[in-house]
């Protein structure tokens, strides 16, 4: 098991100074909820643009960055914002954007900036929902997130708990499929090149994974069941997880400056750019 | 948790028959036993008796969670598993599963310990009590806001004890607690039940342990009790360690139970007309014995056979593998340089991450090899065709089930000849052969999944060799295997080498190595510390210190004599006068 994969239960050595380590997991999903079920309707790229600089700027502010993270928001993902504008701007129908200024032509194929504009908006949609999620996800560690799952929605600890401990698989089912990989290279398993013997070699590794994955989860359930998992309807708790009034603070700001956003980029931003 | 010893008996066990839902025989069948309070109890059995599915029936998990025919009843704790839920009796029955892996649920070591006793309702007080004093007790307690893959094995295991220490149980069930361990790993656990055991006063009679373990060499001195179930499931002997292992000697051998080295060494000279007063359980009984007893004149040491001019099957010349790329590149293997002999049993042992498994996979071309490093009868695994390779060496997974890739034995024992452009005729022929010689005719077209586990293993061994290679390479082939089964492989692998097959393994278990391996190689720290003969490695206590290792127990018990100095190189029982035993 690699240490490089991400680690779910990293017991969060945050610094105490960052505000947002001290918010309770949900109301750092519930802050930037509306905010991001309202641009799934938006069509400009000027909204969604807005909203990642008020996610940077609350993220900058209130948790403290790895390089690996910095890097990402920085630089991975304005690059594939770049990318996928362009993309998306080839896949727009060129018969229903703004026509004036034309980028490049080849052969019968024209470019225009209206194109780009629209791949633009939807690029950057994008990027505004992973970088609002980012506010939660990058301050709080999975079990952090079902505590507060188990104490403030009250989902059942059985189902949060369990997903947990199946987290656990992943890496070791990783691993697992590394070797089982060599193992059939070495026996000289559909060798080529290709897509079908790609297929073949896939298909050939699912049994043994499947079979292996299937003796380790009934081990695991054996091993949660001894330690009396699934006893009494609670559990013991011992971290709470309160939602105090600067969680309400918190959310309640965020929604009254995502509203405001949105009310001026209504009001006085350049509109959609594809003229339906 | 009350630190009086409680007055019932921890467990008992009274006629219980289990029959799993897809099998037709009962095992165990008409069992009756019981624990007492502090008393520790060693469960023996041929594989297949029924040994696992019996310790899942202390604590309910059979029948209540495994679907299975239960008859008679077991009383753990006062309660009848029958009629309490597993959670009920979670608080008076702790279970240690073989697996470390398979066992932790949380992230931190403290959380893991935790899980049970929150699960329990406890308040928050009681549970980081207990938590602290279980990991104390495994010595833990310092690296508690650790994850729990930063452990070794032996240091997972420590911490599955301890997470069933706080469940507050009076009795503890260990399920071959250290198949899975290195010989580091396996000290560390044992060392952590034994101070459990021994702990001062009144509090080392807190628990009674069931143990299931065939590595008698490493438990029998905690042991008060062996109960042992025959091949059919059924109760063959319980009682005293020394009088039921000592007073069945011939019954338990030919049931395939595994006795303690010391007892076979004793067995073996007592043949040989060296007769001593009791015989011994431990290392140290046995040492003791021989001393106060007159032996003849020493075994000679082992001449490795004088075969002038053998040719090499494997030649290693400085070698060095890297994992990972970029910043991240970590070498692996450092100059590593060897050469084996055709015929040669080969061992690499060394402790976990030395590059054992490393050298013998890029060795087989399983990881790429840079070239020009090896050559494997002629050919450089770093350059050579899949196919080409398999001609040469062969190379078995730790995990049988890894390398099937067929839907019948049969096909699986013909690709390797298929790819190779074998016509029908001779694939035929090859394939019945092998069938016959490997016991298989009978699962010719049964799914490889569905073979039994010793079955699983000589297929895969039969696949690696049916392209005809000289050469057949093994990574930790008794791992997580019990005995018996362990056997099986190497009493096939040592008819392979008596034919001339060159045999390469990785191993964790010294005694194997001292009994079967002709060659030795030991690593350490991704460098090749020693490459001898088997005798000279095993004989050198400096050189297996600085590799880690600990002298398997016939060597430690014949390095300790004080009056027979000319024995103390013996460490093989095949070189002690006297008839095999096994």
């Amino acid at each position: 098991m690699s240490a490089t994969t991400i680690d779910p239960y990293a017991s969060s050595t945050a610094p105490a100074g960052r505000f947002l380590y001290r918010l309770n997991p949900l109301a750092k999903l519930g802050a930037p909820l509306p905010a991001m079920i309202l641009l799934a309707f938006t069509r400009d790229p000027v909204t969604p643009a807005l909203f990642i600089a008020l996610a940077v700027v609350v993220i900058l502010v209130g948790a403290s960055l790895t390089r690996t993270v910095t890097l990402l928001l920085f630089v991975a993902l304005p690059l594939i914002v770049a990318i996928m504008s362009f993309s998306f701007g080839l896949w727009t129908d060129p018969s229903r954007v703004d026509r004036s200024v034309l980028l490049f032509q080849v052969g019968d194929y024209r470019f225009f900036l209206g194109a780009l504009l629209v791949g633009l908006a939807t690029a950057l949609r994008l990027a505004a929902l992973l970088v609002l999620a980012c506010i939660g996800g990058l301050t709080s560690t999975g079990p952090e997130f079902v505590r507060a799952m188990i104490q403030q929605l009250h989902v059942p600890y059985r189902i949060g708990y369990t997903a947990l401990a199946a987290y656990r698989f992943v890496p070791r089912f990783g691993h697992e499929l590394e070797v089982i990989r060599s193992a059939h290279r070495v026996r000289g398993m559909a060798e080529g090149r290709g897509p079908i013997a790609a297929v073949r070699r896939a298909a050939g590794t699912v049994v043994p994974l499947l079979a292996g994955a299937i003796r380790h989860a009934e081990r695991v359930a054996l091993a949660m069941d001894s330690r009396a998992f699934g006893a009494h309807p609670q559990r013991t708790e011992r971290t709470r997880t309160p939602f105090r009034t600067r969680d309400w603070c918190f959310m309640v700001a965020f929604w009254l400056v995502s509203a405001a956003l949105l009310w001026w980029s209504l009001a006085a931003g350049p509109g959609p750019v594809a003229r339906n | 948790m009350d630190p009086v010893p409680p007055t019932h008996p921890a467990t008992v066990v009274r006629r219980v028959r289990i029959r799993h839902d897809e099998r037709e025989e009962w095992t165990p069948d008409d069992v009756s036993f019981q624990v007492a309070p502090g008393e520790v109890v060693l469960l023996l059995g041929p594989s297949g008796s029924g040994k696992s599915t019996l310790a899942l029936a202390l604590n309910g998990l059979v029948p209540h969670a495994v679907p299975v025919e239960f008859e008679g009843a077991v009383i753990t704790g006062g309660l009848d598993t029958a009629t309490s839920t597993v959670a009920q009796l979670s608080e008076h029955v702790a279970m240690v599963f073989q697996d470390p892996d398979a066992q932790i649920v949380t992230g931190t070591v403290l959380d893991e310990v935790c899980f049970g006793p929150e699960n329990l309702l406890l308040p928050v007080e009681e549970v980081l009590s207990r938590a602290e004093r279980a990991l104390r007790q495994v010595g833990l307690w310092e690296r508690r806001t650790e994850n729990p893959d930063r452990l070794s094995g032996g240091g997972r295991q420590r911490l599955a004890i301890a997470c069933a220490l706080a469940m507050g149980s009076d009795l503890l069930v260990l399920d071959e607690p250290t198949a899975n361990l290195d010989p580091a790993g396996i000290e560390e656990v044992y060392a952590a039940l034994r101070s459990l055991v021994s702990g001062p006063g009144d509090a080392g009679k807190r628990h009674a342990i069931l143990l299931v373990e065939h590595n008698l060499d490493a438990a029998i001195d905690l042991v008060d009790r062996v109960v042992v179930l025959d091949r059919d499931g059924r109760l063959a002997f319980d009682g005293p360690t020394r009088e039921v292992l000592l007073g069945h000697l011939d019954e338990l051998l030919a049931m395939g139970v595994w006795l303690p080295v010391a007892t076979l060494a004793a067995l073996r000279l007592r043949s040989a007309g060296v007769t001593l007063p009791d015989l011994p359980l431990t290392p140290a009984e046995l040492t003791a014995a021989l001393d106060a007893t007159a032996l003849p004149t020493p075994p000679t040491a082992p001449v490795a056979p004088i075969t002038a001019e053998r040719s090499v099957a494997v030649r290693v010349d400085r070698l060095g593998v890297d994992r990972g790329r970029g910043r991240r590149r970590t070498p692996i293997l450092h100059e590593v340089s060897l050469e084996v002999a055709a015929g040669d049993f080969l061992a690499v042992i060394g402790t976990n991450g030395a590059g054992k498994t490393t050298l013998l996979q890029a060795i087989a071309g399983v990881v790429r090899p840079p070239r020009g490093r090896i050559d494997v009868g002629g050919i450089d695994p770093g350059r050579s065709e899949v196919r080409t390779i398999a001609a040469h060496i062969g190379f078995v997974f730790q995990n049988p089930e890894h390398q099937f890739i067929a839907h019948t034995v049969h096909e699986e024992l013909a690709h390797g000849l298929r790819i190779r452009g074998v016509d029908d005729t001779g694939i035929e022929r090859r394939v019945d052969d092998l069938l016959g010689r490997f016991g298989l005719e009978s699962a010719r077209d049964v799914h490889p999944f569905l073979l039994s586990g010793g079955q699983k293993r000589r297929l895969s061994v039969g696949s690696a060799l049916i392209a005809g290679a000289p050469v057949l390479a093994l990574d930790e082939p008794t791992f997580g295997q019990d005995r018996a089964r362990a056997n099986e492989l190497l009493d096939l692998l040592a008819g392979l080498n008596a034919q001339g097959t060159t045999v390469l393994v990785v191993t964790h278990d010294l005694q194997l190595v001292a009994d079967h391996a002709s060659h030795v190689a030991v690593m350490a720290g991704g460098r090749l510390l020693a490459h001898d003969t088997t005798a000279a490695v095993l004989g050198d206590d400096e050189l297996l210190r600085r590799a880690g290792l600990r002298p398997p127990p016939l060597a430690q018990a014949m390095r300790s004599l004080a009056n027979h100095p000319d024995w103390r190189h013996v460490s093989r029982l095949d070189d002690l006068p006297g008839a095999s035993t096994r």
